[in-house]
């Protein structure tokens, strides 16, 4: 318990800083909202009224200050671009993102794990060759050329799978599964392969162990000496990098997420960050800091579960 | 309407636009029905839905369905009455006075009166708002109100321009005295569509408002998905997941109507692009070197090259319906040698002048024009760099602290012949981000503004294009194509275009069983 308090206490201090950091650094960057609200449409005293009206001449310290106490008082404030309540914003997004993420994950560990303990299992045969293929071409095919010719084949040509769009899980959870369904085919391909690798050389090491050729030699059948004894053994490595991808996902599945007009988590920060949006900027950056060490704590956590012989603290 | 009268009369309406039709006649003969959810591609994001504080042509496109202002433009664009029944301009330019329809309700089951008009009109005025047209009320004294529906708007100096600012929904638009506040997420106003919800990013949903007061539209609901790659629009079109899309991807037009399976629209203009040097450098102070530019372009090809054909030569930036456009102007053609020698004759020798062209990654077509032009410009004997910006580095560098050399901009939905040459061209216009600074130029846009009789204004706009154009202040390029594609289930496409070239307009747009 004490260990995940501690735990806790710095993901809160981690991101004060990452706080900091991302203020000072989106103050630097050249142009301001009012500026991307206005575009060609803009004239100095019209700007001058604008900023104004935003509080963007309030000193760097004051509108940090806002906005710091408004996340710790619950009042997240409005996009100043889109005039949205960012809060409400940001669950919306992250749930879109989060059924992307979850099912793209689910592809990639449903296929990367049996591939990979098969290719172990056949090292250097044909089997391991074609597993490194697999994984190879998904490693090179960007999930963008992926996700274009899915909609190729499943919306254009097929017509079984919507071409774009979201809709809410909370409303129509099949609906919401279709949609999601190609975007994450397109990343769970890409994750698949990385995983398959993982979960390839990570067996290979167990395998090799003392304990396995003593479960074989004490004659239990190769199903068990692969899936009880060495499986749960090599799936550490596994997990971590799993755990690390998952984080990275809600920020970087961007690319996917424009290609589908599925807007979520990557789609919201990037458009904080290209119209300047501070407020908006600060609040995504510090959700996404915060699901990425909160996934690594669990997946911490989860050790203990699969490992009993892993100690934390 | 017998079906020849149908097709004369889009035929009529097609021509005044300007449309081309690009499927094999496909008008049909039927009638207009109620009823129908039409699902739109939308090919942008939706900001702010204040429709005071907006200054993008995408969000103004959706809101152009919400909203109705005092006056609006006819196809001619000449000022006509809408929420106002009529309207008087006295003699000395200083009052205006507008006789409000009556009946009129709001969205939110109030009637209009003069009162809301005061109220929209001050508040897009007051700074404190930030309205993006807050300027068209910069010489407004006050607004009287002496019954319902009447509203008398004094002015301190004469702003032949006042009335046909308002014309667009920016300025003139009336929404409920007290709704400004709720109006960036809730917009509310007296357009033939109510604001249903907004989920944002994704999609916008609006419904017919019943009790429009030029009656009810025909489709029951407007679903606006957000889909901002172009190619999957287009795929959700052709799988006929979507009625509509705007923006067609410029190089698949032509496929798209060559398979005929789909209604195609063009039009011309949704923008106009020009090329831009800065004058506050010497370099650009001497007019050989501005005409030498000019003519190292070849425009049709360029027009070609970087736009799939999918525009309008032009070089004034006039709108082409518009009155006070000077007819007499057109391209140079293109001279390499003469180029090269006005360039020599201004000291710079073949390989001695270098130029950094800044265009922004915001419109990919600029980014390959300006890689032709470097080429010519490489013929030409210039060393031309090109840089090439995000939008906010562009708005900051360029439009904002003048940082360039040359550049490349568009404008759309300026129609209006002040805004445009004013704003862009005087030596203190608010878009003058080149630095113009031309005494006749000031003198004629600024005689124009105080000017009240309408053909001494054309003629003096009409001035100020030659005089522009024969000193090359800029390169005006052509008029961009906008363009539409439809299901064939679709009616009344000939009338979504708004006369100002970009907004959409689905009051007599329907759907057929």
């Amino acid at each position: 318990m004490a260990y995940i308090v501690n735990r806790l206490l710095s993901v809160a201090l981690t991101l004060f800083l990452i706080s900091i950091i991302t203020f000072s650094i989106t103050n630097i960057l050249p142009g301001d909202v009012a500026m991307m609200i206005m575009g060609t449409q803009s004239n100095p005293e019209a700007l001058a009224a604008l900023r104004q009206s935003l509080g963007l001449n309030d000193p760097v310290i004051v509108q940090y200050g806002r906005w710091i106490g408004g996340v710790l008082s619950g009042d997240w404030g409005v996009s100043l671009l889109f005039r949205e309540p960012i809060l409400p914003l940001i669950a919306q997004k992250m749930l879109a993102s989060g059924l992307i993420v979850v099912m793209s994950m689910t592809i990639a560990l449903c296929l990367a794990i049996p591939l990979g303990v098969w290719a172990a299992r056949h090292r250097d045969r044909w089997q391991d060759t074609t597993s490194s293929t697999v994984a190879l071409l998904g490693l090179s095919m960007p999930d963008f050329f992926i996700g274009i010719m899915l909609i190729l084949l499943f919306a254009a040509s097929l017509g079984w799978l919507p071409s774009s769009g979201f809709i809410d899980p909370t409303e129509d959870l099949i609906g919401a599964m279709r949609h999601a369904l190609m975007p994450s085919l397109a990343l769970g391909l890409g994750l698949m392969a990385h995983l398959t690798r993982m979960t390839r050389s990570s067996m290979m090491g167990i395998l090799s162990q003392e304990f396995i050729r003593v479960a074989r030699a004490k004659g239990l059948p190769e199903r068990t000496v692969v899936w009880r004894y060495a499986l749960p053994n090599a799936i550490g490595p596994v997990m971590t990098v799993a755990g690390l991808q998952i984080g990275y996902l809600f920020g970087s599945i961007i690319v996917i997420e424009s290609l589908f007009s599925y807007t979520g988590m990557g789609w919201l920060t990037y458009q904080a960050l290209l119209n300047r949006d501070i407020p908006l900027i600060q609040s995504t950056v510090f959700v996404i800091a915060a699901v990425v060490m909160l996934v690594n704590l669990i997946v911490d956590l989860l050790y203990r579960l699969i490992d009993p012989r892993i100690r934390l603290g | 309407m017998k079906r020849r009268e149908f097709l004369a009369s889009s035929a009529l309406a097609t021509g005044a636009f300007g449309f081309s039709l690009g499927t094999p006649t496909r008008l049909w003969a039927d009638e207009p029905v109620s009823g129908g959810t039409l699902v739109w591609g939308h090919s942008e994001t939706t900001q702010n839905l204040d429709m005071h504080q907006t200054g993008t042509a995408s969000t103004s496109r959706v809101l152009q369905n919400i909203h109705n202002s005092v006056v609006t433009i006819n196809r001619e664009m000449e000022v006509v009455p809408q929420l106002a029944e009529s309207f008087e301009v006295s003699e000395d330019g200083l009052s205006y006075t507008f006789r409000l329809r009556q009946g009129v309700l709001f969205h939110d089951g109030t009637t209009m009166t003069a009162e809301d008009v005061k109220y929209s009109f001050e508040r897009c005025a007051n700074p404190e708002t930030g309205a993006v047209n807050f300027e068209v009320f910069n010489d407004m004294a006050e607004i009287e109100t002496p019954d319902d529906q009447t509203v008398i708007v004094r002015m301190a100096r004469p702003n032949a321009p006042f009335l046909s600012r308002l014309a667009e929904n920016g300025a003139g638009v009336v929404m409920p005295a007290g709704s400004g506040d709720s109006q960036g997420t809730n917009p509310t106003g007296a357009g033939p569509f109510r604001f249903v919800r907004r989920e944002f990013g994704n999609e916008v949903e609006l419904e017919r408002f019943d009790d429009y007061w030029d009656g009810p539209a025909f489709l029951d609901r407007i679903i606006a998905r957000e889909i901002t790659e172009p190619t999957v629009r287009l795929t959700g079109l052709n799988t006929g997941e979507l009625h509509l899309i705007n923006d067609i991807p410029a190089e698949r037009i032509s496929q798209v109507e060559e398979d005929g399976n789909l209604q195609v629209r063009t039009w011309a203009p949704l923008n106009f692009d020009f090329v831009n040097f800065n004058h506050n450098l010497e370099l650009f102070q001497d007019r050989r070197v501005r005409l030498a530019f000019d003519l190292l372009i070849d425009k049709e090809m360029l027009l070609q090259g970087a736009l799939w054909g999918q525009g309008e030569g032009t070089a004034t930036p006039s709108f082409p319906r518009d009155a006070a456009r000077n007819p007499d102007i057109s391209h140079r053609a293109q001279d390499l040698p003469q180029a090269r020698a006005l360039l020599q004759e201004a000291g710079y020798a073949p390989g001695s002048l270098s130029v950094v062209f800044k265009v922004t990654t915001n419109y990919p077509y600029h980014v390959e024009s300006a890689q032709i032009i470097a080429e010519w410009a490489r013929e030409a004997g210039v060393n031309m760099t090109i840089e090439q910006l995000t939008w906010a580095d562009w708005l900051s560098q360029v439009w904002v602290d003048r940082d360039f050399e040359m550049t490349m901009m568009n404008f759309f939905t300026i129609w209006e012949s002040d805004r445009l040459y004013y704003s862009l061209f005087h030596s203190t216009g608010g878009f003058n981000y080149r630095g113009i600074n031309d005494s006749l130029v000031d003198d004629l846009t600024e005689q124009a503004r105080g000017e009240v009789d309408p053909d001494a204004r054309i003629a003096l706009y009409r001035e100020i294009q030659q005089h522009m154009f024969d000193e090359v202040l800029d390169i005006v390029l052509w008029y961009r194509n906008g363009s539409i594609g439809a299901q064939p289930s679709v009616g009344g496409l000939d009338t979504l275009v708004h006369p100002n070239g970009s907004n959409l307009d689905f009051h007599k747009v329907w759907l057929r069983a």
